[in-house]
């Protein structure tokens, strides 16, 4: 079956998918998973402040963003950057971001609506009594967040979070309708150069499902790691 | 040191306290009690500010709790607080959940705050367990630590919410201990518990609530020898039959 199969192109090709591709996907992952829990830590810190000038646009934001197809996103995101970008530095012409950081905004922005929904479960799951000791104490609004109820939540969402990051490594092959060099775009290039399709799409297939399949058992790992004593 | 004037709050339109009055002077320790939903609990998580209150006034060293402008924060860290279910900080040490309120809030140093942590401690029996989890500790131990937090702020009043109240039995005298040699020291102390054996050993007073009012207030002898109030004999005939 596998006769007229070459799987000598993904020997010959393998620097050029790994060190050109997979580092771009792997750095895109990494840097849109850090601004997504960052973003989406605020924004949930808005969705539960209780204070509808916060909490309205917070919420807003969040459900846009889940109803909006991620392809449509970067898409959208790639022509509209570089007008935002004219726009805020008042320049002659868009601003030309390149495709690399056009894509980073546009995760960063969609994944923090989940990192939002995710923190949000993680805060709420914070004992009120915990908020109220850290009053008691003398503590602040923003030192009981930053010392005591955001480590918390953070901690027993890490699982959970992690998980998200997996979702976010699969989904940001669909940076391909940019045509940027990720690890899939590496595989496609090579496979419609050589007419190897099926063995490029296999192998890349492949690539992913150990990635992904190891990251997931280490995630249950640490779960176990950075659990608080109870 | 505290002054509680004609205190009123409601949730919507039930009325969980009415027109509270009392006070507790400097060095005075006071019980209240009373049976459960009678508003003892909101009534002390008014004094410092942790629930809000729509009538009437509450002063803390002369501070205004209700006021617009005062620094509830800085308020709260010149009064400790004991909680029902201790609330140590579970991702923190023994030492750490000394240690961050003095150094963050106080603005102490680390070195002094660990020394002052570690003395508390020590004072609370629990030395050797400073580089403990909280969840590795018993509850009676960790409301002593919870306890030794509270001090270690140097506070110039104690509330305690039912502090022994979530403890095993066989627990709540070491507890109680820590409050009596607190109650001795000449600590400012507000205690809502049930224990009345600790409030006949140390309270100058005993403050009885029923349905959010405030029905006796009463120097410790006479309370427990001739309550004036129907509902507190009956209460004490309750609690004190076994």
């Amino acid at each position: 079956m596998f006769a007229n199969f070459d799987f000598e192109v993904i020997l010959r090709s393998l620097p050029y998918l790994f060190y050109d591709g997979m580092t771009f996907t792997l750095t895109l992952t990494a840097l849109a998973t850090l601004g997504g829990i960052v973003l989406g830590t605020l924004l949930a810190l808005m969705r539960l402040s209780g204070l509808p000038p916060l909490s309205l646009p917070a919420a807003g934001y969040v459900n846009l963003m889940r109803s909006v197809p991620l392809v449509l996103m970067i898409f959208w995101f790639y022509f509209l950057v570089p007008y935002i970008g004219q726009w805020v530095t008042g320049a002659a012409r868009p601003i030309q971001v390149g495709a690399f950081v056009s894509s980073l905004v546009t995760f960063t922005l969609f994944e923090a609506a989940y990192f939002c929904e995710i923190m949000r479960a993680g805060i709420q799951s914070i004992p009120r009594g915990q908020v109220a000791a850290a009053q008691a104490l003398g503590m602040n609004y923003v030192q009981t967040m930053g010392y005591i109820v955001l480590p918390q939540a953070f901690r027993n969402m890490l699982p959970v979070l992690l998980t998200q990051t997996i979702i976010l490594f699969q989904d940001t092959s669909l940076v391909y309708v940019l045509s940027i060099t990720d690890f899939l775009g590496a595989a496609s290039k090579v496979a419609q150069r050589d007419g190897r399709l099926v063995e490029m799409y296999l192998f890349a297939a492949l690539v992913y499902f150990i990635i992904s399949f190891f990251a997931s058992l280490l995630v249950r790992r640490l779960q176990s790691r950075v659990a608080i004593i109870r | 040191m505290i002054t509680l004037s004609h205190v009123s709050k409601w949730y919507q339109s039930f009325q969980v306290l009415k027109d509270c009055s009392a006070e507790v002077a400097k060095g005075e320790v006071v019980v209240v009690c009373g049976p459960s939903g009678s508003g003892k609990s909101t009534l002390i998580k008014c004094v410092n500010g942790l629930e809000p209150f729509q009538e009437g006034s509450i002063t803390v060293a002369g501070v205004g709790v209700g006021d617009r402008k005062t620094d509830l924060p800085k308020l709260r860290a010149r009064i400790g607080m004991v909680f029902q279910h201790f609330e140590l900080f579970p991702h923190l040490t023994v030492m750490r959940n000394l240690v961050l309120a003095q150094v963050k809030v106080l603005g102490r140093g680390s070195r002094e705050s660990e020394e002052r942590g570690m003395k508390l401690l020590d004072r609370v029996g629990l030395r050797e367990h400073a580089g403990k989890y909280p969840g590795q500790l018993s509850g009676g131990q960790q409301q002593r630590v919870a306890i030794a937090r509270a001090l270690a702020m140097d506070p110039i009043a104690m509330l305690f919410d039912e502090p022994t109240s979530a403890l095993d039995p066989e627990m709540i005298n070491e507890v109680l201990d820590v409050m009596v040699a607190l109650a001795r020291d000449g600590m400012t102390m507000m205690v809502v518990t049930h224990e009345m054996g600790f409030a006949r050993k140390v309270a100058h007073r005993v403050v009885f609530m029923d349905e959010g009012r405030i029905v006796e207030d009463a120097p410790t002898a006479d309370f427990f020898q001739k309550p004036r109030s129907d509902r507190a004999q009956i209460f004490l005939s309750k609690i004190l039959q076994h």
